[in-house]
């Protein structure tokens, strides 16, 4: 990948460009979108969010005298006349990361002005995300059946329902949230607003293809919960 | 360059992008810089009142309505700390008030003051009007953003106050809301109070998130030629590395605070231990609230950082221009600024000797603790040789600028007491405490604002505020504020406890009344003496002194706008260029005893000057 | 490996890279379910599943969301304040095991 054409300024690698970069005027991450600078700063401060909520957990699970529930045992399906453990845990990792794979293609063809496939990679996006979001509220509709409450459960410890429902919900509505702007992103990217620079409804300020490669990069953000909510919670 | 949309809406792009080359149009070796890396920034002109007042996207205008609703919040907090004095100087006079009604005064004014006021008025007040005028930019990058995050700020605001109007309430479980009392009966406001608490708390938060995106990106990205990171007047650096601090810790506390809604709401026992209340054994069990002191704390201590870098950063600027000097030792300064802003996240549990928690921490977090207050004191020690051989104009800026050193050095110290284990365990929960952090949070960071009023205003209203007023503002005020918290040490040696809304029939009874009456006194007596500044403020605004271009003549951007106050834009048709730091003070030989950022070098003649 | 077509400056790479990596990541979520499958227990389950985990987070990180071809700086002032969390992780990992030990000493032992 080559560095940005910048007029008088020569690149240097690794940690003297860094050192170099970081002395230099005007901007600090060279040739970067101040939005996509933005998204990056906003996405670390949401990373310590999930990381508090996470270290909670850690330190609410570990502090308990009372057992705590076997994950591969509540979460399974019972398919076929046979208990899978986290069968559908195992379906919505695949969905999100196949959602990531398009949304990742989605940025490149955007930046390469191809309309169409862009869209549609953006609409798949959605799509998958749609469906994590859907597979998501039948398991808690499951659980919820099966009695787990966000203030107790029958199958040990309290704070089980409280830090999934918590945790899981804080995370569903951060995938939410995506779905809603990738199929806002998909109907601008069709309409091209993106390649006239038409102006936004809500900023009035111009369209640009770096908006999707934005967007991306919350995307790919949510999965990345995902994969540690899947490690710690799910597996542990 | 406009399009049928801007020919509809009134809006207008600024002009074509900056001329690469000189500064002042000479192309010379000497005076090159670097050109353009970005475009220049479309901008939204707004054209009706709404769009210019009070839906406006222009960064100043966000600062004003910052700082004025934040004041109007301080305001809030002053009164509520008199209510509280009065019941601890002179309980017969206070008797409306009843115990709940304390805690709840004690809560509120802290919250207030805090995270309301002074977070508020540092980040969003000074940091909207100075940044991008410092760092030389047209506005925040993200105006629209900006503009939403005051109106967060707001309903905020308004919910946080909406909790003195319910049932119950506002809470008064201490501005650290500790659970488990916090969501029990028995501490007031235990319902709705604590949840339009957290709820006022996740809106802030949320509000500064935006504002803070803003802060940062514009001074990591959007600065004019020329101006590189060490170039920035440390108020920007105070600023911006209290920014980071806020983006990183707030996390930490809409945790903690969610987390306890679901406990309140519910019925969720994230916090809550198998509890007997009355007798009744309730439904919660297995939590912990020492987590939550962990979560609150991982936030509350960067919060108090958050508070005080921007007061460092300002006080330099202000002690170096009223000393005719350059900052001494601008680049530790910076390494200071940053290091304590980094080393802050390590600290937490030195706000929990006491509280149970593991007992092999107070080692870990002591230690971590002495570590930081090294940057501190060297930053001390730098304002103090900024003063040393100044040509220092003894006005009422420079007055509030050495109050602070001695009011900050006190609470430092005292701080010193309080960061090791053994000696904070006597001392903790008592008058020692609110001495220390009233000292370090309360009264030096108000001089900095103070003294930053009276050296900004000319750039904002265009007039000099009323030196005698403002010295009389100032002694009544400093001298006030030491009456307050001085004696408060003593009380805190003799074991009188905080948060206690009386003495009861204590041992302290007969030590403390004739004192606590004192400090009483002294606290009504300060609190009226801020009404000094409002009236200057409004006398100054209709017949003041017309204060021109760079009254104090000083050297950062914000001083050489083209119009004095700056216009929305700030710099007309060219941006600035720029050529040096802030701190071309007194320079052997040169013609002026100032040199700003934007003069290029041909332009220094009788004088060889560092590059910087 | 990768293919600059200059569109204003923003290099893209060829389709491949993208179809290798979603395919490691399907792969490394199918190595963490097996360890589930197979009831692995104990460190050996906890350190294969924090080692999927982070090989998974680092491929998301440094090819969907571009980090490896971004420069140092923005690397690094993302990575950092990782140590902050670390920090809270570790002391946190030392508070639920005081915690639990009083919960067990005071109320099962009984002090």
């Amino acid at each position: 990948m080559s560095d940005p054409k910048i007029e008088g300024y020569e690149f240097k690698p690794g940690f003297k460009g860094m050192a170099q970069d970081t002395g230099s005027d005007q901007t600090m991450f060279k040739g970067v979108h101040w939005g996509k600078a933005m998204m990056w700063i906003f996405l670390l401060s949401d990373t310590f969010i999930f990381s508090c909520f996470l270290i909670s957990y850690m330190k609410g699970r570990g502090s308990t005298l009372i057992d705590w529930p076997n994950p591969s045992e509540v979460f399974a399906l019972h398919v076929g006349g046979v208990d899978v453990p986290l069968l559908l845990i195992a379906i919505m990792t695949f969905v999100l990361i196949t959602s990531s794979g398009t949304m990742a293609l989605a940025v490149k063809y955007g930046y390469e002005k191809n309309r169409k496939m862009c869209g549609w990679l953006i609409l798949a996006t959605a799509i998958g995300g749609l469906t994590f979001v859907g597979m998501q509220a039948f398991e808690w509709s499951k659980l919820i059946h099966e009695g787990v409450r966000p203030w107790e459960n029958p199958f040990g410890a309290k704070q089980f329902g409280s830090f999934f429902f918590m945790i899981t919900g804080f995370h569903g509505t951060h995938v939410s949230i995506g779905v809603i702007f990738l199929f806002i992103y998909a109907y601008k990217t069709f309409k091209g607003h993106y390649d006239e620079g038409k102006r936004g409804w809500f900023t009035t300020m111009k369209g640009n293809y770096v908006e999707i490669e934005i967007l991306g990069l919350y995307w790919h953000f949510v999965d990345l919960v995902w994969v540690f909510i899947f490690a710690f919670f799910y597996l542990w | 360059m406009s399009d049928e949309y801007e020919n509809k809406t009134g809006y207008q792009a600024q002009s074509s992008e900056t001329i690469g080359g000189g500064g002042s149009g000479t192309v010379s070796d000497v005076d090159h810089v670097r050109p353009a890396e970005i475009p220049e920034q479309d901008l939204y002109h707004g054209h009706s009142f709404i769009t210019k007042w009070i839906f406006c996207q222009d960064a100043k205008v966000i600062g004003v309505q910052y700082f004025l609703l934040a004041t109007f919040t301080g305001i809030i907090g002053l009164i509520l700390s008199w209510l509280m004095r009065l019941q601890l100087g002179f309980p017969e006079a206070a008797g409306f008030m009843t115990a709940e009604h304390y805690y709840q005064f004690v809560t509120m004014h802290g919250m207030i003051m805090v995270v309301y006021f002074l977070t508020a008025l540092f980040l969003g007040g000074f940091g909207n009007y100075l940044i991008p005028l410092m760092v030389g930019a047209r506005d925040m990058v993200f105006p629209y953003l900006n503009m939403v995050s005051f109106w967060s700020f707001f309903v905020a605001v308004g919910v946080l106050l909406a909790s003195f109007f319910v049932p119950g309430g506002p809470t008064g479980a201490g501005w650290t809301l500790y659970p488990p009392q916090a969501i029990l009966e028995g501490t007031p406001g235990s319902g709705m109070g604590i949840l339009l608490m957290c709820i006022s708390l996740v809106l802030f938060v949320a509000g500064f998130t935006m504002g803070g995106l803003n802060y940062l990106i514009t001074v990591l990205q959007a600065r004019t030629r020329g101006m590189t990171l060490m170039r920035m007047p440390l108020t920007v650096w105070g600023i911006f590395t209290a920014t980071i601090l806020a983006m990183l810790a707030f996390p930490a506390l809409l945790v903690g605070g969610l987390m306890m809604t679901l406990d309140n709401v519910l019925g969720t026992s994230f916090f809550m231990p198998t509890i007997l209340k009355a007798g009744e054994v309730l439904e919660y069990g297995g939590g912990s609230p020492i987590l939550f002191q962990h979560l609150f704390w991982f936030f509350g201590h960067p919060e108090v950082y958050i508070v005080a870098l921007p007061a460092f950063g300002i006080i330099s600027d202000l002690i170096s221009v009223h000393s005719r000097k350059n900052i001494f030792g601008y680049r530790m300064m910076v390494w200071a600024i940053v290091g304590i802003g980094g080393l802050s996240f390590f600290v937490w549990a030195h706000h929990m000797y006491v509280s149970g928690m593991n007992p092999w921490f107070g080692f870990f977090f002591a230690t971590t603790t002495l570590i930081i207050a090294v940057p501190t004191a060297m930053k001390v020690y730098n304002w103090v040789l900024t003063l040393w051989r100044g040509n220092i104009r003894l006005n009422v800026v420079m007055l509030w600028c050495l109050g602070f050193i001695v009011t900050f050095v006190n609470g430092g110290l005292t701080g010193l007491f309080l960061g090791n284990v053994t000696v904070d365990v006597p001392l903790s929960d008592t008058y020692f405490v609110i001495a220390h952090f009233h000292m370090v949070m309360g009264i030096a960071p108000l001089m900095v604002i103070m003294g930053a009023v009276y050296h900004w205003f000319p750039l904002v209203a265009g007039r000099f505020l009323d030196e005698t007023l403002g010295k009389w503002h100032f002694w009544l005020t400093f001298l006030g504020a030491y009456s307050i918290y001085f004696p408060m040490h003593y009380l805190g040696f003799i074991g009188v406890p905080r948060r206690y809304f009386e003495m009861y029939d204590s041992p302290y009874v007969a030590s403390a009344v004739g004192m606590n009456e004192f400090i009483s006194i002294a606290a009504f007596i300060v609190g009226a003496a801020q009404l000094i500044l409002i009236f200057n403020i409004i006398k100054t605004l209709k017949i003041g002194k017309p204060a021109g271009h760079n009254p104090w003549q000083a050297n950062s951007l914000e001083w050489v706008t083209p119009s004095v106050p700056p216009e929305h834009g700030n710099w007309g048709e060219k941006l600035p260029v720029v050529h040096r730091w802030p701190y071309d003070f007194s320079v052997p030989g040169a013609k002026e005893d100032f040199i700003t950022q934007t003069t290029p070098p041909s332009e220094v003649i009788e004088t060889e000057v560092e590059k910087t | 490996m990768s293919e600059t077509r200059k569109q204003e400056q923003t290099t893209t790479h060829k389709i491949g890279i993208y179809l290798w990596i979603w395919g490691l990541l399907f792969v490394l979520s199918f190595f963490s379910y097996m360890v589930d499958w197979y009831q692995f227990q104990g460190l050996l389950r906890w350190s294969l599943i924090l080692l999927f985990m982070f090989l998974k987070a680092g491929l998301i990180m440094a090819f969907f969301m571009h980090l490896f071809w971004e420069r140092y700086a923005l690397v690094n002032v993302l990575l950092w304040p990782m140590t902050a969390i670390g920090c809270f992780i570790f002391l946190m990992v030392a508070e639920f095991k005081y915690t639990v030990f009083t919960r067990f000493f005071y109320f099962v032992v009984g002090g």
